[in-house]
């Protein structure tokens, strides 16, 4: 019960995200739509996948939104999308229908009783080492790809 | 031993290449003597693996799934062009230093020579057929590269990229043999199938059979694909020596000898080659006869002789055709070096602007009419022995028409042959240049070749034991050097050859009195001279792919929804695929 | 107690829906870089349920972290870039920004 009230929150929240036509009522609807599935996934029996969603999922990417779009202002364009959305919708439904027809006989498949299982440091870094270590490359490439582009920003504003 | 050998062939010459390009365009001499020291220890490794000859694999390198095993067997068909190549590598090397003398950009040059080399010998020595695309297209790219040595010549630059995408569509058939090949044994190792043509398919071996002679016939330049190898004369000679003579053009021929056991079954697949070989050899022999630059009437005629060798392969002679190439591969190579110390000294490849040469070059004049004697296959040289025993072969298990044809254009060979020595060495002067006969390097790599064109045929007997020893499932007869002689000579067919070939000769030197049958013929000459309307099927080609090109650039938006459009329809494509396909 | 998950599993689908529908139809910049997100939560739930599915929770749990690390950054990266598009270009409108038009 609890479960199919939280979905029907992610989806209203996401078609909010992309209908509103003020680029921060659709942050904020987003931030909202992370919320949501942080509380999903704690339902799911993931406490600290759920925790981590939320702070970066509705905190940073959120604040970071907020930011990007002031500095770029909100331009709503009124001219009609290259593609019909009928024939957007008719890609979308054909790609999942047939992926459903090719799943069907997973909905079979019963889900084991819930126990929560707290993910173990442990299991991270012996399961996963190279993961782990992949995405700490990852943080510094991005804190690094930012501090790139934001000092072009200011040097080009301090020569102009 | 062999082991060792075959890594020295193959290993030699691209270390040698890698050595000249690190050497510098600064030090030419070092160059020079570094590619000629390379190419040289080449062949004598190769000299020395023809006494290591067997049937069984002789190198295996675990490659991972999907690349298979990586083996080399040295066998006598093998071993036999791995010399041809190394040797005549090593002589056109030797003859490039005279003749690339104060060229720029000598390492790319020697560099590619040397890569060459090797890649070709890798070629025949493998019995991988993805490893054996893997040289092909290794000695399709140093064909483009030299081609295109003068990249300011926009004719040259034209007739390699030419070159390349002829032989490039060819080397396609050759992949899906070879990924055909893997689908239904398991393993690239054609030395199965040959032995054992039923472990495959019918129809998947029919594909294959005819898969492999679009690949052969694209890179010997032979009917439909002839058009690449005059075009190709752009190039420096002593390269249109070795590889468009004696050796890359030698790898379609390769293909088809070695899986003719395995072919022979398939039916049509014989007749196709005879007709392949037969329409190649008497169209270019006609253009040859109205052709005015020396390099062309050259490339002409290999085109036509390897039509010959293609001819005796379709007839069951493998062991005619492989002397015919050995004999071919000499003599060419002698024609065409000898043509360049002419070119050379001249400036120009005009036949025209020729004329009573033979005074001032008397060396080049002799090694000249040597080579142009063998290709006419006037008794006593290796060109009459190994060309009879094609039409004999021809005369025994072809059909009579194909004989008939190929008999005519040995007569033709033999006009157009003397039509070239005439143009050059005799007659009146057409220009008051003065010419030197070839300096001492070219000297060196002429005088083994013309020795090569007189007696190799000499060779004959233990070339067969050779073939016989170690290709058992080919069939091949050992015979002695005296059984072929005798074989050759007591045989009707040599007659009526050596009659056709006086033919040519007498109405050569008579052809004052046949203007007439030259007027009668003179559609013959004008569609000759336009290469039959091959030349304009190939723009075509090209201006419609271009239109095509052209049109499908609409598809390129740039716009983020029509990509991601795009993706989702692949997508649904695929998903489809699956579930259609179970 | 066992269940079978159908809603879990057709809230993803559905949301997966939005995302891609989105992708295909909005002209904005920003509204792409909000897509992904969309589509990237859908992701991750899908890949918490089948690590439940199949019983290799641990597996699945890390990498939704993965996924989280890496679409965090592309989230910030993606909106980095769309400030400098603004920047040299003036505007964040797909259709104006077409210089990979072929």
């Amino acid at each position: 019960m609890l479960n199919a009230l939280i979905a029907a929150g992610i989806i209203l929240c996401a078609i909010q995200a992309i209908r509103v036509k003020k680029l921060i009522a659709a942050a904020l609807w987003l931030a909202g739509c992370s919320a949501l599935t942080a509380l999903m996934l704690y339902l799911l029996g993931a406490p600290e996948i759920a925790v981590i969603e939320l702070s970066v999922g509705a905190g940073l990417v959120t604040v970071l939104f907020i930011f990007a779009i002031n500095i770029i202002g909100d331009e709503t364009p009124v001219r009609m999308p290259a593609i019909p959305p009928l024939v957007a919708w008719l890609l979308v439904i054909l790609s999942f229908g047939t992926l459903a027809y090719l799943n069907l006989p997973l909905l079979e498949i019963e889900v084991p009783t819930l126990v929560t299982i707290p993910m173990a440091a442990s299991s991270i870094w012996e399961d996963r080492a190279l993961d782990v270590i992949l995405q700490i490359v990852l943080i510094f490439a991005g804190v690094l790809g930012i501090i790139n582009l934001i000092s072009d920003n200011s040097s080009r504003e301090s020569k102009a | 031993m062999a082991s060792t050998l075959i890594f020295l062939v193959i290993g030699l010459p691209w270390i040698g290449a890698l050595l000249v390009w690190l050497a510098g365009d600064k030090r030419t001499t070092v160059q020079h003597i570094l590619a000629i020291l390379f190419s040289v220890a080449s062949g004598i490794a190769a000299v020395a693996l023809l006494f290591n000859t067997s049937n069984a694999t002789v190198i295996n390198l675990d490659a991972g799934g999907v690349f298979g095993q990586f083996t080399f067997v040295a066998d006598g068909l093998a071993v036999f062009l791995a010399v041809v190549a190394t040797v005549i590598g090593s002589l056109a090397v030797i003859f490039s230093v005279d003749y690339m003398r104060g060229e720029k950009a000598l390492g790319r040059y020697y560099a590619m020579v040397l890569f060459f080399i090797g890649g070709m010998a890798g070629l025949v020595l493998t019995s991988n057929l993805l490893l054996m695309f893997f040289f092909w297209e290794i000695t399709a790219l140093c064909s483009y590269a030299l081609i295109s040595f003068h990249n300011d010549d926009p004719k040259a630059v034209a007739g390699g990229i030419k070159a390349l995408i002829i032989t490039q569509l060819g080397g396609v058939g050759l992949l899906a043999g070879a990924l055909l090949l893997f689908s239904q044994t398991g393993s690239y190792d054609f030395n199965r199938m040959i032995a054992d043509p039923g472990i495959i398919d019918p129809r998947i071996l029919s594909g294959m059979a005819f898969g492999c002679l679009v690949a052969a016939a694209a890179k010997s330049a032979q009917f439909p694909f002839q058009t690449w190898l005059p075009d190709a004369m752009e190039a420096p000679t002593p390269i249109s020596a070795l590889i468009h003579a004696a050796t890359m053009v030698n790898a379609g021929v390769y293909l088809l000898a070695r899986f003719f056991p395995a072919f022979k079954g398939v039916p049509g697949w014989t007749t196709a080659v005879i007709l392949v070989g037969m329409i190649s050899a008497i169209l270019t022999a006609i253009m040859a006869l109205v052709a005015n630059d020396l390099k062309r009437v050259l490339a002409y005629s290999t085109v036509s002789q390897l039509g010959y060798m293609v001819f005796a392969i379709g007839c069951g002679g493998v062991y005619a055709s492989q002397f015919h190439l050995f004999s071919h591969s000499i003599f060419k190579a002698l024609l065409f070096l000898a043509a360049g110390a002419v070119i050379h000294s001249v400036g120009t490849r005009d036949m025209r602007q020729m004329g009573a040469l033979g005074k001032q070059m008397p060396l080049t004049r002799f090694v000249f009419i040597i080579g142009s004697l063998a290709l006419a296959g006037i008794p006593v040289l290796n060109g009459f022995w190994s060309k009879e025993l094609v039409l004999e072969a021809g005369l025994q298990h072809g059909p009579i028409w194909a004989y008939a044809f190929m008999l005519l254009s040995a007569g033709l060979t033999a006009f157009y042959t003397f039509r070239m020595v005439y143009m050059v060495f005799y007659g009146k002067p057409s220009s008051e240049k003065h010419v030197h006969d070839a300096q001492p390097a070219m000297k060196v790599a002429l005088i083994p070749l013309a020795a090569g064109a007189l007696f190799s045929w000499l060779l004959a007997g233990p070339f067969s034991s050779l073939l016989h020893n170690s290709l058992p499932a080919h069939e091949i007869h050992a015979i002695t050097t005296t059984e072929v002689l005798m074989e050759v000579l007591s045989a009707p067919a040599t007659y009526i050859a050596l009659a056709v070939v006086a033919l040519g000769l007498i109405a050569w030197w008579q052809r004052q009195h046949l203007g007439g049958v030259a007027h009668a013929f003179r559609w013959l000459t004008a569609a000759a001279e336009n290469s039959f309307g091959f030349e304009a099927i190939n723009s075509g080609i090209v201006r419609l792919t271009q239109g095509a090109a052209q049109k499908l650039r609409t598809t390129q938006t740039g716009l983020l929804n029509w990509n991601i459009a795009g993706l989702l329809i692949t997508f649904i494509a695929v998903i489809l695929i699956l579930v259609v396909g179970g | 107690m066992t269940t079978i998950p159908y809603i879990d599993m057709l809230t993803v689908m559905i949301v997966f829906g939005i995302g891609l529908y989105t992708l295909l139809i909005t002209r904005n910049l920003i509204k792409v870089v909000i897509a992904l997100q969309i589509l990237v939560k859908a992701g991750m739930i899908a890949l918490v349920l089948a690590g439940r599915i199949n019983g290799q929770v641990m597996t699945g749990q890390s990498i939704a972290l993965t996924v989280i690390v890496a679409d965090t950054i592309v989230a910030v990266i993606a909106l980095a870039l769309a400030v400098q598009v603004k920047k040299h270009h003036g505007t964040v409108d797909l259709s104006k920004l077409r210089n990979l038009k072929g």
